[in-house]
């Protein structure tokens, strides 16, 4: 056959020079990426001015950077979910519940170590068992991670009374989990950019990976295809509920203290900050750099109403508003690159 | 054509229901190496119920399936790809948010330790479609949804001959191509048939089945109705099979 001048051919119409980790590089971090940095960027500038620059002073960051690590985490097994098609609305009774059950083992003279493992079990396993439900069972996740929200949240109820748990004793494992590392910053912190790198990795350099955009985008196309949808599903389940229960024990952690309070709502902030990052509600799509990047402007927005002296039941408000301008502004700039992420 | 024709695949009695609705029922037929086999039917006769079904995609209710005289079941398409069977689905198979490369390997990504062997993916996948012809595709890295309907029939067949199988299942190949597109798909199955693949072709055209397959298997309401050579058949005489089922109702024997 004439393969040999074909490709000849071929090799001059395509340009290989600068291929390899540089194009992952670049498929990680999405142009769509860098209009988040900017609305970043415009936070901080309008903070420091409304704050009076305390904003800006070095003591409000590791605060920031925590409360971004403890959501961040959560956010980054909710985005992986959501790129994969589906959604988790228990992860917020899942962080509680797995980080209470932690406390409480603790408060009973168990090991910190045994109380986390323990706790990150409980985490894989509420989110397996949301994986089943959802899949074998054929609900739509946002329904059946609703039921199992309530569940998991009435459990904690049930079983702690609603109390918050404080465990004085020191521990080496609190410490690596949520103690400070250096310059006031947490462990937290950098667990949070550690997983967030390792799953970017998964996402856009391993066959799991490539499966979970496939099922989120169409997950008929991956059936055909070989992909095994349900085993998928079931393990972007199991690996967002373990996140969730991550994110609980380092806060409990930086803490030394959990309520069943601690983690509610972080459903919801999870998807804002998922959405806001560019992570798209229908599947297929998503950025885990820009999910980070979401989870970070929450959490500024957090802090900085608070230092201007803004009233903090307007931080709910305002998260609202900034994920309709997010989203509206996602929309059109894929829009401008026609299917583009 | 001098080649033998080998069985290579065979389907015995299958039957699927989705719920009430009865899809195919006691399907029996064996397909060859060196030969194209044109399936034609109605729509909603059963043909792309029973093409899912060879290529792993559906498990039939009953009935069983032979590769190369082995009983074999499909739990998914998967299965059905490692013994060797390769298909374009009616719905094309890709998943438009995912890049042309992803497509391309999707469900059998080739690995360098744990990780995808990209620059191997692109130099492949690129290699491919240049040779199938498509040969003004900017970049293999850009998404599918930006691609049109004929580039998309282009990328998935050259998906589908990419992995050397030993039996490709075409569902509708040339619908949304131009003649000399639709030519060219030709080109590709005689190629296959060449190298001495089972092809199995869906097509509405009845002049494109004429023109292009060595034997002509009909369904009619989800039943294997005839199973013929063709050798100088009437466009009229296949068309009135389609439409009214076997004059008589005997079934002509394979
Ligand atoms: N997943 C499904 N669930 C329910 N019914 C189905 C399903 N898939 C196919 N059917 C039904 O099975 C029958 C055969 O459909 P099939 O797609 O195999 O026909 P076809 O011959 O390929 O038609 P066309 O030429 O229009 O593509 C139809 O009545 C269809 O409605
Ligand atoms: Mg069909």
């Amino acid at each position: 056959m004439n393969r040999d001048s074909t490709m000849k051919e071929h090799v001059a119409l395509f340009d290989h020079a600068d291929r390899g980790w540089k194009q992952t590089f670049q498929s990680i971090v999405r142009s769509r990426d860098s209009s988040i940095v900017l609305a970043a960027a415009i936070l901080v500038l309008l903070f420091s001015l409304t704050s009076g620059g305390q904003f800006l002073q070095g003591s409000t960051w590791p605060t920031i950077l925590s409360s971004t690590a403890e959501l961040g985490i959560v956010t980054i097994g909710v985005a992986l979910l959501m790129i994969g098609g589906d959604f988790d609305l228990s992860v917020g009774a899942n962080f509680s519940f797995s980080a209470l059950i932690m406390a409480t083992l603790m408060e009973h003279g168990e090991s910190g170590l045994v109380g986390m493992l323990v706790a990150l079990g409980i985490g894989l396993f509420i989110g397996f068992l949301n994986g089943i439900i959802t899949v074998f069972l054929a609900i739509p996740s946002f329904v059946a991670t609703l039921g199992t929200w309530l569940i998991w949240e009435g459990v904690t109820l049930v079983v702690t009374g609603g109390s918050t748990i404080t465990v004085f004793q020191r521990s080496v494992v609190l410490n690596l989990l949520g103690g400070v590392l250096v310059g006031g910053i947490r462990w937290e912190v950098l667990w949070w950019v550690v997983i967030g790198i390792v799953v970017s990795i998964v996402l856009y350099r391993t066959p799991f990976g490539n499966a979970v955009f496939a099922v989120g985008g169409r997950a008929q196309s991956a059936r055909e295809a070989g992909v095994p949808v349900r085993r998928i599903r079931v393990i972007s389940f199991t690996v967002c509920g373990l996140l969730a229960a991550v994110a609980g024990v380092v806060q409990f952690g930086h803490l030394q203290s959990m309520a069943s309070s601690y983690g509610e709502y972080y459903q919801l902030y999870a998807i804002a900050a998922a959405v806001v990052g560019g992570t798209v509600l229908t599947g297929g799509r998503g950025s885990i750099v820009g999910t980070m990047l979401g989870s970070l402007i929450l959490s500024m927005l957090d802090a900085g109403l608070i230092l201007s002296g803004v009233s903090t039941f307007w931080y709910q408000a305002v998260i609202g508003a900034i994920v309709i301008v997010a989203v509206a502004m996602h929309t059109r700039l894929s829009r401008l690159v026609r299917g583009g992420d | 054509m001098s080649e033998t024709h080998r069985e290579i695949l065979r389907a015995e009695h299958v039957t699927k229901r989705f719920g009430p609705v009865t899809a195919i029922e006691d399907i029996t037929v064996s397909f060859y190496t060196h030969q194209i086999t044109g399936i034609v039917g109605d729509n909603g006769a059963g043909k792309s119920t029973f093409v899912k079904i060879i290529s792993g995609v559906e498990q039939p209710t009953s009935g069983q399936l032979f590769f190369e005289g082995r009983a074999v079941k499909f739990r998914s398409a998967r299965d059905a790809r490692r013994t060797g069977i390769e298909a374009v689905h009616q719905d094309l198979g890709l998943v438009e948010s995912m890049s042309v490369v992803r497509n391309f390997f999707l469900g059998m990504e080739p690995c360098r330790g744990l990780l995808m062997d990209m620059r191997r993916m692109r130099e492949e996948a690129e290699r491919r479609l240049y040779e199938i012809g498509l040969r003004n595709l900017k970049s293999v890295d850009q998404d599918v949804a930006r691609l049109s309907g004929g580039e998309r029939q282009a990328i998935s067949i050259g998906r589908a001959i990419a992995f050397e199988r030993k039996v490709l299942i075409l569902d509708e190949p040339t619908s949304a191509l131009s003649v000399k597109e639709t030519q060219k798909v030709f080109d590709y199955m005689r190629n296959a048939r060449q190298q001495g693949l089972a092809v199995l072709a869906i097509m509405h055209s009845m002049r494109q089945i004429l023109d292009i397959a060595d034997r002509i298997v009909i369904f009619w309401h989800g039943r294997l109705i005839a199973d013929l050579p063709n050798d100088g058949m009437d466009e009229n005489v296949l068309a009135e099979y389609l439409h009214n089922g076997l004059p008589e109702s005997a079934t002509i024997a394979t």
